[in-house]
């Protein structure tokens, strides 16, 4: 899967995706979706369809062709009438993890990259441990690396393979990905956007092709400390590590305040365009620690619970 | 504070300020930087710059201070100045006194003339664009140091080459020099602006303001200013010298020397005389302290001899000795001073010769006066007697040997003569037969008006009884000084050519009671001694620093050495040549000329200043040309003060501090 000269993720990277300890408590968790999605296959969560479980749903007047098992005989002993006992169908949950691998997610320190990958690791063992159909994504300018049907703990290794072999390379196109990605996920689902948004095409048309698929959409803008407050001084050539695109600035105060201003603006801008869509935003930064994203702020947000 | 030079600053700034900001937007060598995205920045940069069209260089520091060190140097290149003396636009004659007395030692141990160059240096420092100026030195002559330029440097070169001499000051020639070269150049400008300020260049005098001929002269253009130079007055000098050969007992010699005290203290020191540099003889003289009031050596008078209180300033030193020989005497005033030059005289002297005196007279009286008084009165025994006929029909042999005169004296009654070889003439009522002398008609009932009482020829000479009943009116050349005036007439001239001497009387003898009077008899020995030699030494022998040299060549002379008093050496052609002339004399001293004949010919001269106008060292306060009182600048001359130094400084300054900020910065 590595391409010639992609940047390889390092091997204590991998080691420390994830710790033991904060494993068992991901155990604990489940992922919440706000929308209840018809899975193909059966599985812990409530389904909006009727069906099978052990659950009671509802009453309905028996037809020709309908199964006799289901008709409540005791309604037909008081009421003389045939009436059909409906019980709660329970399906799997889909869940995706759209995960940005462009040139840009290498920077920072700790870099962006490492802070998505641990922070989709986690996602993706909390719908392992939930029987919930586990998709990983990575997308730059297209999709280049797809995995989905993962399902059962047993699968952790094969996320953590594919988070470990994925390479971070080539600009980042958001709205082609997605809208591969929705040409290639008909189903419905959770879908976690890990991204810094940090992109020359717009991150519009991306939410909008996933909007389009009625998924449940999260979106995590992850930023480095270095982004938020550049260490910059004098006269700079700025190489976008992306594209190569030079910027020449001479750092001063009114400078440094100017982008402070406009990045502050663009992720306003990215939370805005999310909540009139009922998509929840997230802003992480790579210097706090993703144990407390994913056990607090998540949870407080919803997506876990 | 102003600039000199604010044309080339305004040039420099509208160069290099656009230049500078240009190289800004252009240049910036930056470090490269790998971001995630340059897509905020690119909206930030693009933000600032369409609030701003500069605002690139908007606080930026290191842009301000390069604006700064610019700024400074451009403030040098304009050259600005302070304590200015003079504004505007000006065309000036700047004249440096280099006669003796500008040789004074002042207290800082530089001579005053390295004073007033240092003045003239910093005149022509502050002169600004598109003045002019030109510098003249003088002494008893002037001399163009560097014609009308605006060039500073050229100027301050030239100026500073000026040497001193010994020589007396005489302002006349350096002011007709002025003159006609501002006239010249005036003449000459092809800007008519220019040629109007030319009429009025100013005339700028770097002096101690002792000058011989300064009641003598007027400033006919422009304004003078006299820059004062030096402060020293304490001197004592030999102001007057004489050598006597008693002429009968030719073996003695007398020696007068007086001795003058220009300062304000008295003065006790041993005046010596040397003989080819043996000492002879000391006297101790003491002097009172020189008249305040005392400006002219004419002032200088004897006092009578009374307590210290009422020394005189000045003192006749006579000393006597028996020589029978040549040499040279040394008479040396032994107290350092200010100004050493005046302390020291020299003057050859030759053995004691006969005297040849030849009197051509075809008239009984004037042939028994001449005979009595040469013969018995003056005691000289070489004494001839021709009439006029003999004179000119006299073999040449007998009238002169090797070219020269044979007689040390010839004198001429009423006659005219072309038989005249190098000598020394007397005409009575008539005349040399030379280009420039003529007479005219007759003038009568004429009295003689004034005559030069100092002059050697008429020294001890009382005219006040003397009248002559007519004279002729001559018609004399422009050097020939009048002995003698009538109302509007010459009586008598003396001329002075090279090789010759002529005194010429207007008046016949037999129509005067000149020779009735003892006066004829007192002229007559002056004559012997100032024109024979009678008085040992031979008076063109001593000469005065500046003065031309004429020496007799001897036959089969080609070439003469001239040995100077600094030991230098001049060569000079003199083959076919009976004078030889040599000008080289600014310096006191001994000058020997050594010829290459035969006979290895040596002829020596002496030149001593010996001019108590330059002895009077103390500075003049108030100079005055002719009549008039002339501006003075004294104590320390105001000159522009560069400031361009200080401009420098902080420049250097500023780009210390830029490259501390820049490491400062760089190492965050």
């Amino acid at each position: 899967m590595p391409e010639t000269g992609a940047t390889q993720p390092k091997s204590d990277e991998t080691a420390t995706l994830l710790d033991p300890d904060f494993m068992t408590r991901l155990e604990q968790l489940e992922i919440v979706s706000r929308k209840i999605h018809a899975s193909r296959q059966r599985g812990e969560r409530r389904s909006r369809r009727k069906g099978e479980s052990a659950e009671f749903a509802d009453y309905r007047n028996y037809v020709v062709g309908d199964d006799l098992r289901h008709i409540d005989w005791n309604i037909y002993a008081r009421l003389d009438r045939l009436f059909l006992k409906l019980f709660l169908e329970e399906e799997d949950l889909n869940v995706s993890l759209l995960i940005d691998v462009s040139k840009s997610m290498e920077s920072g320190d700790p870099s962006k990259s490492l802070y998505a990958k641990r922070v989709a690791a986690a996602m993706a063992y909390i719908g392992l441990c939930s029987y919930d159909r586990v998709t990983l994504c990575a997308y730059s300018d297209r999709i280049v690396g797809y995995r989905q049907g993962l399902r059962s703990r047993r699968m952790m290794s094969r996320v953590v393979q594919f988070l470990d072999e994925i390479p971070i390379e080539g600009k980042s196109h958001f709205s082609a990905a997605a809208k591969q990605f929705a040409m290639r996920q008909r189903q419905k689902g959770v879908v976690l956007v890990l991204s810094d948004f940090l992109d020359k095409g717009g991150f519009e048309d991306g939410f909008r092709y996933l909007l389009g698929r009625k998924m449940d959409v999260y979106a995590l803008q992850v930023l480095s400390p270095q982004e938020l407050e550049p260490e910059l001084t004098g006269d700079l050539r700025l190489v976008d590590v992306e594209d190569d695109d030079v910027a020449e600035i001479t750092v001063s105060k009114l400078l440094l305040d100017k982008y402070k201003a406009n990045l502050q603006a663009y992720c306003e801008s990215v939370r805005g365009y999310c909540s009139q869509r009922g998509i929840s935003y997230y802003l992480a930064v790579t210097k706090h620690p993703f144990e407390t994203l994913v056990l607090n702020y998540l949870r407080q947000r919803g997506l876990v619970r | 504070m102003k600039f000199l030079s604010l044309s080339t600053g305004l040039i420099a700034a509208a160069l290099a300020i656009p230049a500078l900001l240009l190289l800004y937007f252009l240049k910036l060598r930056r470090q490269e930087r790998t971001v995630s995205s340059t897509l905020l920045w690119r909206r930030a940069v693009q933000d600032l710059q369409v609030n701003a069209p500069f605002q690139k260089l908007r606080k930026n520091l290191l842009l301000f201070l390069q604006l700064l060190i610019l700024a400074a140097v451009i403030f040098g290149l304009s050259n600005p100045v302070a304590n200015f003396i003079k504004a505007q636009q000006r065309n000036i004659v700047i004249l440096i006194d280099r006669s003796g007395s500008m040789k004074t030692v002042e207290e800082d141990g530089r001579i005053r003339l390295a004073h007033a160059k240092d003045g003239a240096m910093d005149l022509a420092d502050s002169l600004q664009g598109g003045s002019r100026a030109m510098v003249l030195s003088f002494a008893d002559r002037a001399e163009v140091v560097c014609s009308f330029t605006d060039d500073k440097r050229r100027l301050k070169r030239r100026i500073e080459e000026i040497v001193p001499t010994d020589g007396p000051s005489k302002l006349g020639e350096a002011l007709q020099l002025a003159v006609a070269y501002s006239a010249n150049f005036a003449a000459g400008a092809v800007d008519k602006a220019m040629r109007g300020s030319m009429d009025t260049a100013d005339i700028d005098l770097f002096s101690d303001g002792r000058i011989e001929d300064a009641d003598e002269q007027f400033v006919t253009r422009g304004r003078m200013t006299y820059y004062r130079v030096g402060a020293t007055i304490d001197n004592a000098g030999i102001v007057a010298f004489d050598v006597r050969r008693d002429i009968e007992r030719p073996g003695e010699v007398s020696i007068f020397v007086q001795v003058a005290n220009f300062g304000p203290e008295h003065i006790t020191s041993d005046v010596s005389l040397s003989l080819d540099r043996k000492m002879v003889s000391v006297q101790e003289v003491t002097l009172g302290p020189a008249d305040a009031t005392t400006t002219r050596p004419a002032d200088l008078s004897l006092a009578a001899d009374g307590g210290r209180a009422t020394l005189p300033p000045s003192r006749n030193v006579i000393f006597k000795m028996a020589h029978t020989a040549g040499g040279i005497i040394h008479v040396k005033l032994h107290r350092p001073d200010a100004w050493p030059t005046d302390n020291v005289v020299t003057a050859p002297i030759d053995p004691p010769r006969d005297i040849r005196v030849l009197a051509v007279s075809s008239r009984r009286p004037i042939r028994y006066f001449l005979s009595r008084a040469f013969k018995l009165a003056f005691q000289i025994e070489d004494f001839t007697l021709m009439t006029a006929a003999e004179y000119e029909e006299a073999d040449d042999s007998a009238l002169a040997i090797e070219g020269r005169s044979a007689f040390d004296l010839v004198i001429i009654d009423k006659h005219d003569t072309s038989r005249l070889w190098p000598g020394n003439y007397i005409f009575f009522g008539g005349i040399p037969n030379i280009p420039g002398v003529a007479r005219g008609d007759d003038v009568d009932d004429q009295v003689f008006v004034s005559w030069r009482e100092g002059h050697p020829l008429l020294r001890h000479v009382k005219l006040d009884n003397i009248f002559a009943v007519k004279w002729s009116r001559l018609t004399l050349p422009k050097h020939a000084l009048q002995l003698i005036e009538g109302e509007n007439t010459t009586v008598m001239a003396f001329i002075t050519e090279p090789g010759h001497r002529y005194v010429i009387t207007a008046f016949d003898l037999m129509e005067s009671n000149f020779i009735k009077n003892p006066a004829s008899v007192i002229f007559l020995q002056n004559a012997v001694m100032y024109l024979a030699g009678g008085g040992l030494t031979n008076s063109d022998r001593l000469i005065t620093p500046g003065d031309t040299l004429a020496i007799p060549v001897p036959p089969g002379a080609e070439s003469v050495r001239i040995t100077r008093p600094d030991g230098s050496v001049d060569d000079i052609d003199v083959a076919d040549r009976s004078i030889a002339t040599y000008a080289r004399t600014k310096d006191c001293g001994i000058y020997k000329a050594d010829f290459d004949d035969a006979d290895k010919t040596t002829e020596t001269y002496a030149a001593n200043i010996l001019d108590p106008t330059e002895s009077l060292i103390a500075p003049n306060e108030h100079f005055t040309v002719g009549a008039e009182d002339v501006q003075t600048v004294s104590g320390d001359i105001k000159v522009n003060e560069p400031l361009w130094p200080y401009a420098v400084a902080a420049a250097m300054f500023v780009l210390l501090l830029e490259w501390w900020i820049y490491n400062k910065r760089v190492m965050i």
